[in-house]
């Protein structure tokens, strides 16, 4: 864990304001000269108050910035990939994703990770049409599209017509599946290697593997070049 | 009947539309699907969000409908379908 | 009788929550994707400290209900983080780990510094 350094400001600061690099929880924002929203005062005041209340400490809230920004798709990527090469690590993946991500270091917490398969079948994809549940831990956090109001409404009833508006068609003799996550399952797509990635290294296979391919409304390209 | 379900099983959801917190979504109630697979069981949403506790746990499955039978005018493909995750207490045998 | 899907919209059909929004008609989905603000990443790490195993002061459960009681104005208003602040400042308050007063002056309070020392 990387040491507190203390920088003067010339005022009062809890420590949870960063004063360096190091620091992960919310950076001082000199540039950012726009008035506080409502919202915005209310979760500092939140935060300041449940701290002095002594129902959160400032470490927590530090760890948990910390905790935050290792949330990335970089890492449902890394999953793929070794999906991809990987046949006995797949199987573990499909039948119980927690014990598999942990194999990552991810914890899941009590979010159940449960992965579906794409096939040449079968395409995917993934709502929570309450609210806006997601894998956070290896996706990061959802995108704003996924939180939207139309995606929830409209991906359930017409599928094809949003995942077209993504750039992606599924023929007619594909089957999609929509996943409406409104429980402790967390849906995490795992997408269909490409032809053309034969020989791939791992870090290769994860650079195509997007976050919207594991939601399910994309699927992994194999660029021009390549 | 509320269960215990097989995957196979043919079910249907409650036509009911409670107030307070549900999971259950609207577009599926009254709805028949089919029992995917048994998700496991856990303590009640509908009760937690309240303070109680949620015991004993419920046991939730993921119930596969076809979407032309959710929806009246579905245009896409007759196989697809809409996977979700509905607790055993919203589930009747069909 | 069989709910006609088709025509609905959530404030006329009786008890379809505002927030059960499954097949309501809508427009195009906007692609565009923007990054967490530092305060929205902190009801981020609120919302999780609260209610982390062996600390649990909130559950996911109860912050989604109180998602459901603001009103179908202020949730169509409110931006994604805003209303999981103003759901988590509902139950905070409903379960009397902060009041309402307090949490306004220290808003005020902050503004205050802000205003004067930036963030």
């Amino acid at each position: 864990m990387s040491e507190e350094r203390d920088v003067h400001h010339g005022h009062d600061h809890d420590h949870d304001h960063a004063h360096g690099p190091l620091h992960n929880h919310p950076p001082l924002q000199p540039d950012d000269t726009s008035a506080p929203g409502r919202y915005e005062l209310m979760v500092l005041a939140m935060k300041e108050l449940l701290i002095e209340k002594g129902v959160l400490t400032a470490d927590q809230v530090r760890r948990g910035f910390e905790t935050l920004d290792s949330w990335d798709p970089g890492r449902g990527a890394a999953i793929v990939a070794r999906a991809w090469t990987d046949p006995a690590f797949k199987k573990k993946l499909l039948s119980d994703g927690n014990a598999a991500v942990a194999e990552f270091g991810i914890d899941m917490g009590e979010a159940k990770l449960t992965v579906v398969e794409n096939t040449e079948k079968v395409q995917n994809v993934a709502v929570c049409t309450l609210c806006s549940c997601y894998p956070r831990a290896v996706l990061g956090l959802p995108p704003d599209w996924y939180r939207s109001k139309n995606y929830r409404s409209r991906i359930v009833i017409e599928p094809r017509k949003v995942l077209k508006e993504f750039g992606t068609e599924v023929p007619d003799d594909m089957t999609v599946r929509v996943h409406d996550s409104l429980a402790d399952l967390r849906y995490l797509i795992l997408p269909r290697r490409p032809a053309g990635t034969e020989g791939w290294t791992a870090e290769q296979l994860a650079s195509i593997v997007t976050r919207d391919c594991m939601v399910g409304v994309a699927n992994p390209q194999v660029p021009r070049n390549a | 009947m509320t269960g215990p379900f097989s995957p196979g099983d043919k079910v249907r959801v409650a036509r009911t539309h409670p107030p307070g917190h549900r999971r259950t979504p609207y577009y599926v109630r009254g709805k028949t699907g089919t029992i995917e697979r048994v998700c496991g069981e856990f303590p009640n949403p509908e009760e937690l969000a309240y303070g109680f506790d949620g015991l004993p746990r419920k046991r939730l499955y993921r119930v596969r409908f076809r979407q032309k039978e959710v929806w009246p005018n579905y245009t896409g493909a007759d196989g697809d379908t809409v996977d979700v995750d509905i607790y055993e207490h919203w589930l009747r045998a069909v | 009788m069989e709910p006609d899907n088709t025509k609905f919209t959530s404030a006329k059909e009786p008890g379809r929550g505002y927030h059960d929004l499954g097949g309501l008609s809508a427009g195009p989905v906007d692609p565009a994707v923007t990054t967490a603000k530092p305060w929205e990443k902190l009801s981020v790490v609120l919302g999780n400290a609260l209610g982390s195993k062996g600390k649990k002061v909130i559950c996911t459960d109860e912050t989604r209900r109180t998602r459901e009681e603001m009103g179908v104005e202020l949730y169509n208003k409110l931006g994604y983080f805003e209303k999981g602040i103003e759901s988590m400042r509902a139950i905070l308050t409903e379960k009397g780990v902060l009041d309402d007063a307090e949490i306004e002056r220290r808003m005020a309070a902050i503004e205050k510094r802000i205003r004067e020392q930036g963030r």
